[in-house]
């Protein structure tokens, strides 16, 4: 069951200038994107930075305005933000970027956690304590942490932090906005893990946010590849990785490092083709504005921006 | 250039509304105070009927958007009521105390930067030095220092005690306007009220050239100079002292804010008739046509003041524009 | 060398973001001689000030006495009397606790609405911070001490609360100009975001969320503006335009010198509060510079 249908969803920001400051042009982060989220599924959204990627997830769940198109988000239209009732809001939650700016510093871990309870459940004091030690354990940090102030603790155990906040209210969808590309390396994994085993264990739908290939393909059932505010091409995991069909999902695939030592020459000269085709093939596949066409489907699940034929 | 061009038109532009909110709201302010325009014309002993009869005659009864547009258009056309206090039109009250102030202010400007600039060069040149710590005490003392206090200070020990500078009035008493003498007398009183409020308000001139100085020390163009073998001081002189000096003479602009706010407290201490001084006694006597038409004009010489120095700081620094 | 160390870890941490900002501050007045010394000394004469002024008899003070008119210090009166044979040193004491309580009064008054200004404009932005940006700079462009002037002489039943009222009235521009370029920034960290998304309502947002991580700039900017209020009330004061003549304050007694003989003569009557006024604004400004190099990690002493 579709629990998010995004149709056509465009978010301009304005470009002022002149005496009068009057709206000259228009940054088109998101230029129409469409696409569906199963329910218990992970949608990955990969793209470089300022593809639109992290506006895609901004909007949906209403930090951005949006311009044109609609977001239909358990059944009903939550395009404009007055439709966007309280119950609707709790069952969508963000896991943010930075686990540095994202957590309030003058707060505990405490007033951190419980606040999207305090908005949404009156509990008493005790109860409400209880829960929060729940969540932190069930994040995998100590219960006696709660009194503690964000900046004692590692960004890993930050993120965490931030999940078990996301979490508290049991949605049902979470838009992780690079999740992990803040942490390092060692840490990333373990904080994949743990958010896959929640996923689970509360029956969640993830709309991931990446710009790592290698991440989404450890993560995601389907992924949507974004260029300039379009999708290039959009499909199963399999369809990405293992045939890709715009050339620019074929150059982030060949970008993706290769660990067996004895694959890397052969690697490298794929990634040479793959660098000519590129080159060579770049007008056959985005338009005279350098901007990806309409997709067209070559499968069930796979659409692939190309020109029309003929 | 585009840019400036449109940043300067944009900046006259706001400038009108802001004349029309000041006349407003000095409108409004008159419509508040006691009395009204016949108040100055009128013996206050003839009748209510009389009164009421003047008061149709003038308009004083019309609703206050057409009264609004009257006195507007009477101020355009150099007409700001009568004074209650010397009976004659306010304008007449108005145009000598002008006078005075002008030279006030205009000696109080020459002063000002006659003091930041050495002080700030010097300064900013040999910055961590003795004397650099000396004119940074100065400045802070100078920034904290309110102009009331500096300037009865001053009265008191180079008028008073000393004996040095006359204590009050504009011109000393019998002298024949025209003269040298009259002249030299003017300038003579002006001196301690200019230097007392100079001495104040240079502070914050020197401290920004101190700053600019030492910015502009460390910039490639002036390593490059000393590298080419220019002489030290020839390095300050030209090139240096030529890149701080714009922004800070820009400024004067804005210094007619604080000129305007010391002149009150001045004028008032070294009792000398310009416009601070008519100000105060005219709100004490409750004269308020005139009041009215003094802050209407120090109001009207903030904005201009502010949008001038806008404007030459948008030619000189390009950095203001951003703002 | 090793304070610069413990500087470099405070810079990662960035204190004045962490709940030990307040500590951070109070570790730099310590550090800063001449900020200890004012804040000794404000401590001391707040506490005299304001126990003598509790023995004080205010009307026996500001009655007027004949017989004892402009005397010179004596046993009897340490700093003399004035033109109507007031006790100066009494005058002294309640005109330095009138001219402290105005001055805080005025601070906090134009200081709560100012930033409350300062963090809606810059909160929500766009249009709403664009039209009141307008207002602003509208007030700013006034004349301020003309404008308080006449307020004060039109203003029927004239009181010290509505003083005070009209001084901070004109006097909330700066520190919210200040607080809503902070406030445009910090809304676009992502704990704010978070809140948004968390369902936490606007206020709340800007005044739980947001302000705390304000509150050095706020308290820097307040302890400034508490030197230049303490100021322009004396300057008003002197002018006849503040405090009533029956209550003392420091700008009434060095208005008094307005009268030739008195400041030729009775330095006793005026120079008294002008050292006051100039020691208590100074004390005060050194407070608050040290506080903003506090906030600074740039200019921290160390």
């Amino acid at each position: 069951m579709a629990i998010l249908e995004v149709t056509n969803l465009k978010v301009y920001f304005p470009i002022k200038a002149g005496i009068f400051n009057r709206t000259v042009d228009y940054v088109r982060a998101v230029d129409g994107v469409s696409f569906v989220l199963e329910e218990g599924k992970t949608y990955g959204l990969v793209g470089e930075s300022g593809s639109g990627k992290t506006t895609t997830g901004r909007a949906i769940i209403g930090l951005e305005k949006v311009t044109e198109g609609k977001i239909v988000f358990q059944g009903k239209d939550i395009t404009k933000k007055r439709a966007r009732t309280r119950e609707l809001n709790r069952n969508m939650q963000m896991i943010f970027q930075d686990p540095y700016s994202s957590l309030n510093p003058k707060k505990r871990v405490l007033d951190i956690v419980a606040e999207p309870l305090r908005n949404y459940e009156h509990l008493s004091k005790k109860q409400e304590k209880m829960r929060v030690q729940e969540l932190l354990e069930l994040v995998g940090l100590s219960p006696e942490s709660i009194l503690k102030y964000p900046h004692e603790f590692s960004g890993g155990q930050r993120q965490r932090i931030g999940i078990a906040r996301a979490i508290a209210l049991k949605p049902k969808l979470i838009i992780a906005d690079e999740p992990v590309s803040a942490l390092d390396v060692s840490v990333q994994a373990q904080v994949l893990n743990f958010m896959k085993d929640i996923q689970k264990e509360l029956g969640l739908t993830y709309l991931f946010i990446s710009h790592d290939l290698g991440i989404v393909k450890h993560m995601c059932d389907e992924i949507a590849i974004m260029y300039k505010g379009r999708h290039v091409e959009q499909g199963t995991k399999e369809d990405i990785f293992e045939r890709p069909q715009h050339i620019y999902t074929k150059r982030l695939v060949a970008a993706i490092p290769e660990i067996n030592p004895r694959h890397r020459e052969k690697q490298f000269q794929f990634r040479k083709e793959v660098e000519k085709e590129y080159d060579a093939a770049y007008d056959d596949y985005f338009n005279k504005d350098g901007l990806a066409y309409q997709l067209q489907k070559i499968s069930d699940t796979h659409l692939v921006a190309l020109p029309e034929k003929g | 250039m585009k840019f400036m061009w449109k940043f300067i038109v944009r900046r006259i532009i706001i400038t009108f509304p802001q004349l029309i909110l000041l006349s407003v709201l000095l409108f409004l302010m008159a419509q508040a105070m006691p009395g009204d325009a016949l108040t100055g014309l009128i013996d206050p002993n003839v009748p209510e009927e009389v009164k009421e009869q003047r008061r149709e005659e003038l308009g004083l009864n019309d609703p206050w958007h057409v009264r609004y547009v009257d006195w507007v258009s009477g101020i355009v056309k150099g007409d700001l009521g009568q004074s209650f206090r010397f009976k004659m039109p306010v304008t007449e009250v108005v145009t000598d105390r002008v006078i005075n102030s002008f030279w006030l202010s205009l000696v109080t400007l020459v002063f000002t930067y006659l003091i930041a600039v050495p002080l700030g060069m010097l300064s900013g040149r040999y910055n961590n030095t003795l004397l650099d710590s000396a004119i940074t005490t100065y400045t802070y003392i100078g920034f904290a220092t309110p102009i009331f206090i500096f300037a009865l200070v001053m009265v008191w020990v180079f008028g008073y005690n000393l004996g040095w500078f006359p204590t009050s009035g504009s011109v000393a008493p019998g002298l024949e306007p025209g003269t040298m003498e009259y002249y030299l007398s003017k300038f003579y009183h002006l001196l301690l009220p200019a230097l007392s409020m100079a001495l104040i308000q240079t502070v914050s001139t020197v401290q920004y050239l101190r700053s600019e100085i030492i910015d502009t020390k460390q910039k490639d163009f002036i390593i490059t100079a000393r590298a080419k073998g220019a002489s030290e001081s020839r390095v300050y002189n030209r090139h240096i002292f030529r890149n701080s000096i714009l922004p800070i003479a820009a400024f004067f602009g804005y210094e007619i804010t604080t000129l305007i706010t010391g002149s009150i407290f001045v004028e008032r201490i070294f009792a000398y008739p310009g416009m601070g001084q008519l100000f105060i006694e005219s709100v004490l006597l409750r004269d308020f046509s005139v009041v009215n038409a003094v802050v209407l004009l120090f109001g009207i010489a903030m904005i201009l003041g502010a949008l001038l120095s806008d404007i030459i700081l948008s030619i000189v620094d390009p950095r203001i524009r951003i703002k | 060398m090793e304070m610069n160390n413990i500087n470099v870890v405070d810079q990662v941490h960035d204190p004045t973001k962490s709940p030990s900002g307040l500590r951070i501050l109070w570790k730099e007045i310590v550090r800063d001689k001449l900020a200890l010394v004012s804040l000794i000394f404000l401590i001391v004469i707040s506490l005299s000030v304001f126990t003598i002024s509790l023995v004080l008899d205010q009307d026996e003070i500001v009655k007027v006495d004949l017989f004892a008119i402009n005397e010179p210090p004596s046993e009897e009166f340490i700093l003399g009397t004035d033109y109507g044979g007031r006790d100066v040193f009494g005058q002294l004491i309640i005109g330095t606790r009138n001219t402290m309580l105005i001055g805080i009064a005025v601070t906090l008054m134009s200081g709560i609405f100012g930033v409350a200004f300062g963090l809606i404009a810059g909160y929500f932005g766009g249009h709403i911070d664009n039209a009141l940006m307008r207002v602003l700079d509208f007030f700013q462009i006034l004349p301020f001490t003309m404008l308080v002037i006449v307020f004060v002489a039109i203003v029927p039943k004239y009181t010290i609360f509505s003083f005070a009222l009209i001084f901070a009235a004109f006097s909330w521009m700066g520190i919210a100009r200040l607080i809503r370029s902070k406030a445009l920034q910090e809304k676009e960290l992502e704990y704010i975001k978070a809140s948004q998304t968390l369902g936490t309502s606007h206020p709340k947002i800007i005044f739980r969320e947001m302000m705390p991580n304000i509150s050095s700039l706020i308290i820097v900017t307040m302890t400034l503006n508490l030197a230049n209020n303490i100021g322009i009330e004396s300057g008003l004061s002197f002018l006849g335009f503040g405090f009533p003549e029956t209550t003392p304050s420091l700008g009434t007694l060095l208005s008094y010198a307005m009268n030739p003989q008195t400041l030729e003569h009775r330095w006793w009557i005026w120079a008294p509060a002008a050292v006051m006024i100039l020691v208590l604004m100074l004390a005060v400004r050194n407070v608050g510079e040290a506080l903003r190099r506090a906030t600074d990690a740039r200019q921290r002493r160390g």
